[in-house]
């Protein structure tokens, strides 16, 4: 069940200093929906989502989260607004167990209100971080901490979250039970925007696919069409 | 027997005070990744507010200690809106800004040579007298500074590991831009270690002020010591800054008894330089992050 | 048509042959022997600024040690002077290479570190050198110094007017050392500074190897550092441990930056400015010099990291781009 747009992103310029990797960005994506965006290593996948969490400042164009601006604004507003960025890397707080790491998920008021009941949450979906709750972050693996990511952003809540190639770096084995993780997720109904290089589950997952080629959105509809597409499929999907 | 426990003493309360003026330093390092060469003068600056209020004012002692306390954490706070903030948005902040914070220390020590002269002064907190454990004499002194310090650090640790804010500072000093994700105005941890740091400085400055006396460039030596400590540890690790600095009192304390006062502070280097050598990040730290 | 690399070459050299003419003409023309001493004391601190600025502006070598290594030439020299009683033509030359020694093992014991360590473990080994001697504790003549060890000898020749002996001697070392600066930042090894400051990842790959070029450097600099120390205590016949100051280290610091990191010239326009803006401040504000110092400095840093000569150069392009889009042909922008 899909409502109204909650992400709107319209002509977005965005790089580092004279360079620009976006070029010229624009999606929507509903409430309750998950948006898959695709497209190969250095096009701007990494660059859009940062942009949107307000990492990156946008250099041209808009992003509205349920109607209301967020370009511009600091981070932390952003996150307070209701984005949620599980980023690449993961950027875990290495001296911190994953404990604290998900306390400090919850660090704004609106989540320290829910700490309890997302916390439950967290380790029902989770379970792992209930066992190595005090094990330092730094001496986790690699899928292991990215269960830790992920569970932070949940500890956000908020009303949008967005996950940066979650599937990089991971045994297939590991890969599965976080596509697992984000299913359930998707579910549930929280409203995800995914961003991928591999484009293996997109067709049962995705609602909508946003293909990222240097900069641009070179298409967006549904994963079914994508699939029925065999130009598209060979181009962006390597056949 | 007797030097043993001498040494102790003496290394215990030299410990103390570096501890003091060392944690600040190494919060501030790890939040911001800055070396705030004004540190030395902050401790300075609290060393003459504590004689103002108490000598020339004529307020009671512990006016005089928060007084001095509030001075260091309003110069943190004006450093960060005047200089820090602007600064943090430029490339080559990490060098910049101990630039700039050297220039800082020049005007603010050339306004302590103005306003209260060149001569020594002696810090109006003092203690006389001393008790006997067993065969050791402690001077009050002594013993008021290792309790001060024990019962700050004992704070701090508590602030920064079980409160929010002492959390997100963890969590900004360990990734920045995840902080940041997690909806921490960074900027506000800034100001808090800044201020927190200013205001240990000057403590440690009525300390260290206590046990010599109050002069405009008091503040050099024990801050280089600070750095030297904070080095050790390991860029960051406030905890292992102050462990680190009890040891290097202690070791200070037994070098000074050895080799003479002088060699004190040289016999340090050699040891520090001796550590880096081995281990090039610190005893506890471990290769920096990018703090892209 | 010249590359850029050969432009910028030419550009110094223009630049340095103006500014030698009118040095060696000066004493001719400017009759103060007021203006001609402060002018060799700007010789011995520019060739001081203008090695700090290869060590720390173009190898990014955070170190405070200069002044250090510039003090180990000066007191060695006066050393050799007093116990071996060669003169200081001898002695400087070799207190130069004990500079360089100095300075290797210095620089082996730090470079591995990174910028801020090497900052704090060169302050520190200078606030020790300064409290060592201080204190009589090496025996190197404590607060008063050192003295008697000889001079440039010019007095016998010269009479009254030996210091315009002294100056062409610092005038000479100053151009060598420039000229050294020169080469280094024009040079093969200015190429590959370049290369491990853009992409250092690429550099190393390539077995550009970062500490031994900075070691190298830092070995070189040390020389003309040094020598600018046997040339201070020559011309002053005192050495002091003033010199290790804590202030006067943060002096030519101020130099080096507000001159310009990295730029060629920007140590001699950083040294000239500060050293005129002191004397100034001295007539102006006195007792508050400091102050205004510490002001300026911060400031300076604040904005105009790049210093006067990274100004004036990006002003120049400025203008470069202005004229250029003048000549081309009006189109329908």
């Amino acid at each position: 069940m899909t409502g109204g747009p909650l992400l709107e992103v319209e002509e977005l310029a965005s790089g580092y200093g004279s360079q620009l990797v976006l070029h010229d960005i624009s999606l929507s994506v509903r409430e309750g929906e998950l948006a898959v965006v695709l497209g190969p290593n250095g096009h701007g996948k990494t660059t859009l989502l940062r942009t949107i969490s307000g990492l990156l400042r946008p250099q041209r164009g808009q992003i509205r989260l349920a109607g209301q601006r967020v370009d511009g604004q600091r981070v932390h507003r952003i996150v307070a607004a209701g984005v949620v960025h599980v980023p690449q890397g993961d950027l875990l707080f290495p001296d911190m167990t994953v404990l604290e790491n998900l306390q400090m998920g919850a660090h704004l008021p609106a989540a320290r209100k829910e700490y309890q009941q997302r916390l439950q949450m967290v380790h029902d979906l989770l379970p792992r971080l209930a066992e190595r709750a005090n094990q330092q972050a730094r001496t986790l693996s690699g899928g292991e901490r990215r269960m830790v990511g992920i569970g932070r952003g949940l500890m956000t809540g908020g009303r949008i979250l967005m996950l940066d190639e979650p599937s990089l770096g991971l045994a297939p084995v590991i890969i599965e039970q976080i596509y697992e993780v984000i299913g359930r997720l998707r579910d549930e109904g929280i409203t995800i925007v995914l961003v991928e290089e591999n484009a293996e589950r997109i067709a049962e997952l995705a609602d909508e696919v946003h293909l990222l080629d240097h900069g641009h959105i070179a298409w967006h509809g549904p994963a079914v069409d994508l699939m029925s597409r065999p130009e598209l499929r060979a181009t962006y999907l390597g056949g | 027997m007797d030097t043993l426990n001498q040494i102790l003493v003496t290394g215990l309360t030299l410990g103390a005070m570096y501890a003091m003026s060392t944690v600040g330093l190494s919060l501030v390092w790890g939040a911001l990744g800055m070396l705030n060469l004004a540190h030395g003068v902050i401790l300075a600056i609290g060393g003459y507010t504590a004689y103002w209020v108490i000598a020339q004012m004529g307020f009671p002692l512990v006016v005089g200690l928060f007084g001095a306390m509030a001075m260091g954490a309003l110069l943190g706070v004006v450093m960060y809106f005047g200089i820090v903030r602007q600064m943090l948005k430029s490339k080559d902040f990490e060098t910049n800004i101990i630039i700039a914070t050297i220039g800082i220390a020049i005007a603010l020590e050339n306004l302590l040579l103005r306003g209260f002269g060149g001569s020594a002064i002696p810090q109006p907190i003092q203690f006389s007298g001393g008790f006997w454990i067993g065969m050791v004499y402690v001077p009050w002194q002594n013993a008021i500074i290792l309790i001060t310090a024990v019962v700050f650090m004992g704070l701090l640790a508590w602030f920064l590991q079980k409160s929010r804010h002492g959390r997100a500072i963890r969590a900004t000093a360990q990734n920045r831009d995840a902080a940041r994700l997690m909806g921490v105005d960074t900027g506000n941890v800034y100001i808090q270690v800044l201020a927190l740091a200013g205001a240990l400085a000057a403590i440690s400055g009525i300390m260290l002020s206590s046990m010599t006396t109050l002069t405009p460039g008091m503040g050099a030596d024990p801050m280089i010591k600070a750095f030297i400590i904070c080095v050790v540890a390991g860029l960051g690790n406030v905890g292992a800054a102050a462990i680190a600095a009890f040891a290097l009192g202690m070791i200070e304390a037994g070098a000074q008894f050895q080799f003479g006062s002088h060699l004190g502070f040289p016999t340090l280097l050699v040891i520090v330089i001796a550590v880096l050598i081995w281990r090039p990040y610190g005893l506890f730290g471990r290769e920096e992050v990018e703090r892209l | 048509m010249m590359s850029a690399a050969q432009r910028a070459l030419r550009n110094d050299i223009v630049i340095g042959c103006i500014l030698l003419a009118l040095a060696v003409a000066a004493p001719f023309v400017v009759d103060s022997r007021f203006a001609i001493t402060q002018t060799i004391v700007f010789f011995i601190w520019a060739m001081v600024t203008v090695q700090w600025n290869l060590v720390f502006g173009y190898a990014g070598i955070f170190s405070l040690a200069q002044m250090v290594i510039f003090a180990f030439g000066a007191y060695m020299t006066a050393v050799i002077g007093l116990e071996l009683g060669w003169s200081v033509w001898a002695a400087a030359p070799v207190a130069a290479v004990g500079a360089v020694g100095f300075s290797l093992i210095l620089g082996l014991a730090c470079l591995r570190l990174t910028g801020a360590y090497v900052a704090l473990l060169t302050l520190a080994v200078a606030q020790i050198a300064y409290v060592l001697i201080r204190t009589e504790t090496l025996p190197l003549g404590g607060q008063s110094g050192m003295s008697r060890f000889g001079d440039l000898g010019f007095r016998p020749m010269l009479g009254a007017d030996w210091y315009i002996g002294n100056y062409y001697v610092g005038l000479t070392l100053l151009t060598i050392s420039i000229i050294f600066s020169i080469i280094v930042i024009r040079g093969p090894l200015g190429l590959a500074f370049q290369a491990l400051r853009d992409s250092p990842g690429l550099a190393r790959a390539r077995g550009i190897s970062r500490l031994k070029y900075q070691l190298w450097v830092f070995g070189a600099t040390a020389f003309f550092t040094g020598l600018a120390g046997g040339f201070y205590a020559a011309h002053f016949r005192i050495v002091g441990p003033q010199i290790l100051s804590l202030s006067l280290l943060l002096f030519m610091l101020a130099m080096v930056v507000i001159g310009g990191r990295g730029r060629v010239w920007g140590a001699l326009i950083g040294t000239g400015v500060l050293l005129l803006t002191d004397e100034l401040l001295r007539e102006v504000a006195g007792d508050y010099r400091n102050l205004v110092l510490g002001l300026l400095i911060a400031l300076f840093v604040m904005f105009m990291p790049q210093g006067i000569a990274g100004a004036l150069s990006a002003g120049v392009d400025k203008v470069k781009n202005r004229l250029t889009r003048k000549r081309e042909t009006p189109s329908s922008h």
